[in-house]
Parts: C-alpha cells; structure tokens; sequence
C-alpha cells in the first residue's frame, strides 16, 4: 500500500518534470535557434544540410546590424521614448494609484472601473483620432508624443498594479506617523513609498518593457528617423533591404537584451503585481 | 512644501492626488475616443484634403455590403477562439505542474514567463525562421520524424496560414494564463484536496470537483482579459502574415489599421473599430453575465 503510493508519487514527479521540460523547451527554443542563428555566417544559414550547432562563429551579423544600419538611432529613441513614458507614468500614476489605495471619497469605484474600461478600447480607435490630433499640434514623428500615445493605455494599467502593491502596504505605520505629527504628505512621502519600494519599481519596469516593445503605435505615429523606435525600424528594414537572416536575428537578440536582463531582476515582484488585480476579482 | 503638507491635510486632498492623471487620461484617451467616434461619420482621406463633410452612416453601410469585413469578422472569431483555448489549456498544464512546487520549478517558471514580455517583432520574425520553407528548422525536424514529405510554405498556404499564426500567438500568450492560473492554484487550501483524497477522490475527480470550480473566476477574468487583448492588437499579424495569403488571415483590427495606414481612409477605418469595439462590450457583458462574476473583476 505505501509502497504503491511512493511509486505513484515518484511517476507523478517525473511525469511533472517532463511537462516543465517540455513546456520550457516550447518557450525559449525558439529564442535559442535564434541566438544560434545570429552566430552563423549566412552561408550556414541558407545551407541545404540544417546546420543545429553552429560549425564556425562568428560576430559579423552583431557589428552589421550595428554599423550598416540606423540601428544606434532607433535604439535610442526607444530608449527616450521608453524614459519619457514612465516619467509621465510615475509622476502621475503614483499619486492617482495612493488615493485609490487610501481614500473613501465619492465616485472611486466608477472612476477605478473608469480606469480598466479603457482596458478595452482597441488600439487602432485610439491611434486614428491620436494621429489626426497630434499631427495638428506638431507631435507626430516626435518623441514625447509617441510617450504621450502609450500613456494612453500604460497609465491605466500602471494605477491599477501600483494600487495593489500600495494596498499591502500596512496602515498602521502611517497611522502612527500621522499621530506623531506628519501631515498625510509627509506620511505617503516617507512612510508610504519606501514600504512599496519594490512594487513601484516592478510596475515601472512592467511599463517599460511594453514602451520598449510597442510597434503599432510608433509605426502610425513616426514617420521619419527622427523619432523612429527600434521596433518599427527592425520591421521596416526587413521589408525593404532583405535583411539576411543573421543580422535580423543578431538585432533581434540585442534588442531583447534588455527586456530580459530588466525581467530577470524584477520578475518575481512584478509576478505578484499582476495576478492580484485578477485574483482579487 | 509645508504649504503642501498643509494642503493635504484638507478634504481636497485625495481630489489633488487624482487631478494630473486625469487630466492625462481626459487628455490621450476620453477626448480622442470621442473624436474617434465622430470620425466615423465623417469622410476624412489623409490623400484627399478637400473631403471632410458628415457622412453619416454611410461607413456603416459600406461595412454591411464589404466582403472583406465579414471574412475579417469570422478570422477574428476563429482566431481569438482557437488562441485562447490553446493557450488556456497550455496555461493550465504550466499552471499544475508548477504548482507542485517541486526543486527547480522556480527556474522553470521564469523560463515559462519568459515569452509573454517579449516583443512582438521578434516573436513574430522569429516564428517566421523558425517555419520559414526553405530554411526552418521545424520543418527539417518534421521531414526527419517524417512527418512531412517536403518543406512546407505555412503561412503562405492558406489552408495553414491561420493555424500556423494561431502557433506563435499561443507561444506568445500562454505564460499570461500560466501566471493567472497558478496564482489561483495557490489560492485553494490544501487541505480541500487531503479531504477529497480521504474521501477516495482520484486525480480526476479532484481537478473536476475542486481544481476547475475553485479557478472558475480566475479562468473567466484571464479569458476576458486575453479576449480583449487578442481582438485588438493586429501586430502579430500584421508581421507574420499581413492578412494574407488572399484574406485568409485577415481579422478586423488588422483590417481597420490597414485601412487606415495603408489608404488613409480615417472614415472607414474608424467606423470598422467602432464596430469592433461594441462587439467586443457586448461579447464582455454577456460573458461577465454567464461566468456569474458578480464583483466586477479586480473589484475591492
């Protein structure tokens, strides 16, 4: 009897640890035939035999990309865009995401319903009356008004995580400052906001990952050099010039660099940031 | 800043705490909405300046009588549908086994997490190698299983164009439902499965009679969730396919980008995103209403 529920127990383990592996393998084989694929001179790639491991390696598809290209460019601008987002983001977001944490005042639920409706609009009815709107004010092919765009849809979804993580926050330091003197100010200012440290950086980072990997807005919305992400430019590249397969894999690789380093570091607190809104629910 | 600490000490306060990020809200989202809407019933070309006259329903009309619109209504369904099964029963499968929180799930699940934060640019371009007909490793894989006999065009056949997107989306967005799940999964006491076990209760019958129902609301606020995101970014495949080949791939909020993007014809286009847009509040209501999620979703 024990004897069969151990041999149950360890069948059930070892059927566990193939649908990780599996599922795993599913998930970053795909981002691993890449990395491969970045390292190989183009005639392996196009070669009649697959070549899985790479018999020769070489760097010229990351210095190509880097170098024949706008590539420097693009990412720099998505680098600006991306910071411009989350300033806007977290300077106003904050502020809006603590009062729906800690105040009762009249019209709270409507304007936090207000805040996830807007979940729902679909892009492309955002982008046309945007477009329409910023090329009268000058803010197409500009940079903060691309940052503007993804306030749009990243603002909302930045008060929604960020009052989760403030809602764990416990009350009762606050309370006590507050009976020591502090002004609610100063309470959210010291109190507040280093006990929901992590939490503010986790939605952050969550923000600027999807700023860094936007495309359809920034293809609608920048025309030129200028003001072009990485994004549209990797697109627009691979439609005009060919791109060999290596070079696109090679900026492909660069270009999610970050987004993995930024995920590795914050993941877990970012994890618990998302789910609790659905959880909660 | 003292006059700010006194500020906040009024009633007001809460109302000064909301005020930039509303007036930022009113400002990128009510307003443009607004004027989205009316641009539906306007005519408005970016090629033609002189039009820019009320139309009134005429888009709307159009939309009964254009072909593409219907064969773009039924890919969207068949899309999203066919997408979010897959992804919800791939996302339950990560979701259980995870839970087992055996050594080691925790590198497992980071890896697992790790495609939903990827860009759609390189996910899409990297399927594209991935399936490409003359040198994608899947299909080299397939013809040594045997499998297949030859290199297959996936997406520019149309009888696998759609399944083939359908792929890549699930790579894509299965982590979201894993995450959802197995956050929902920790919340069942444990103790409701020794019960059942007692009780003589088999693996079946305790994923039927507990698991399933005690994930209920998680399942319904992560379909609704993955619905409204699938129906309205066309950027995968706008990347992999374009719509084609013909408009086997072609789904509504590719349809209206393009028609924006493509023709500058704003009217139309706007018009096919309302459309787009009630339907989908009409799909959410009715959803909400059957899965009995009385709170409002994410609702304190």
């Amino acid at each position: 009897m024990i004897e069969s529920k151990r041999r149950r127990r360890v069948i059930g383990n070892i059927a566990t640890y193939f649908v990780l592996a599996t599922l795993s393998m599913f998930c970053i084989g795909p981002m691993i035939w890449m990395f491969l694929t970045s390292l190989k001179y183009e005639a392996d790639i196009v070669t009649q035999t697959m070549q899985y491991i790479p018999r020769r390696v070489t760097f010229d598809n990351y210095v190509a990309i880097w170098t024949q290209s706008g590539f420097p460019r693009l990412i720099a601008n998505s680098l600006v865009v991306t910071f411009l987002t989350v300033t806007i983001c977290v300077a106003t977001g904050t502020l809006a995401a603590y009062a729906f944490s800690r105040f009762a005042f009249r019209g709270r639920t409507q304007l936090m319903l207000g805040y996830l409706v807007v979940r729902m609009f679909p892009a492309v009815m955002m982008i046309i009356p945007l477009y329409v709107v910023m090329r009268s004010v000058g803010l197409v092919d500009s940079r903060f008004g691309l940052a503007l765009a993804y306030t749009s849809f990243l603002l909302p979804l930045f008060v929604w995580m960020l009052k989760g993580f403030f809602d764990s926050a416990p009350r009762e330091l606050e309370s006590a400052a507050r009976i020591d003197g502090s002004t609610r100010l100063g309470a959210m200012v010291r109190i507040v906001m280093p006990l929901a440290r992590n939490g503010l950086v986790a939605s952050s980072v969550f923000i600027a990952i999807a700023a860094w990997n936007e495309f359809l807005f920034a293809l609608m919305l920048t025309t030129g050099q200028g003001s072009r992400t990485w994004p549209v430019g990797l697109q627009l590249m691979v439609g005009e010039f060919q791109l060999p397969w290596g070079v696109l894999a090679a900026g492909g690789i660069l270009s999610i660099l970050p987004v993995i380093v930024l995920f590795a570091i914050v993941q877990r607190t970012m994890v618990q940031g998302l789910t609790a809104g659905a959880i909660k629910g | 800043m003292r006059a700010l600490g006194e500020l906040s000490e009024t009633r007001y306060w809460m109302y000064l705490l909301l005020l930039p990020s509303l007036v930022m809200i009113l400002l990128v989202i009510a307003y443009p909405t607004l004027y989205g809407m009316a641009i539906s019933f306007r005519e408005m070309r970016l090629t033609r300046p002189g039009l820019g006259g009320w139309v009134g329903f005429k888009h709307y009309a159009a939309m009964w009588s254009d072909p593409v619109f219907w064969i773009a209504l039924k890919n969207t369904v068949v899309w999203v549908t066919a997408a979010v099964v897959m992804e919800l029963a791939l996302g339950l499968l990560a979701a259980t086994a995870l839970n087992r929180d055996l050594p080691g799930t925790k590198i497992f699940a980071v890896l697992i997490l790790l495609p939903y934060f990827l860009p759609n640019v390189v996910a899409g371009h990297m399927w594209a190698l991935l399936l490409d007909p003359r040198l994608g490793v899947i299909n080299d894989l397939l013809v040594r299983v045997g499998v297949l006999q030859t290199y297959k065009a996936w997406f520019a056949d149309p009888n696998t164009a759609l399944a083939a997107t359908v792929l890549v989306e699930a790579w894509h967005g299965f982590p979201f439902f894993a995450l959802l799940l197995l956050a929902g999964l920790k919340s069942i006491p444990e103790d409701l499965y020794k019960a059942a076990a007692v009780d003589g209760a088999g693996v079946s019958a305790q994923l039927r009679l507990i698991t399933l129902p005690m994930l209920r609301t998680v399942i319904a606020a992560a379909v609704i969730l993955r619905v409204i995101g699938l129906v309205n970014s066309p950027d995968l495949l706008l990347i992999l396919t374009g719509g084609g080949p013909g408009d086997a791939t072609q789904v509504l909020s590719l349809y209206a980008f393009q028609t924006a993007y493509k023709e500058f014809n704003f009217g139309y286009a706007s018009a096919l995103s309302v459309v787009m847009f009630v339907i989908l509040m009409i799909f959410a209501v009715a959803y909400i209403r059957l899965s009995r999620i009385t709170k409002g979703e994410g609702d304190d």
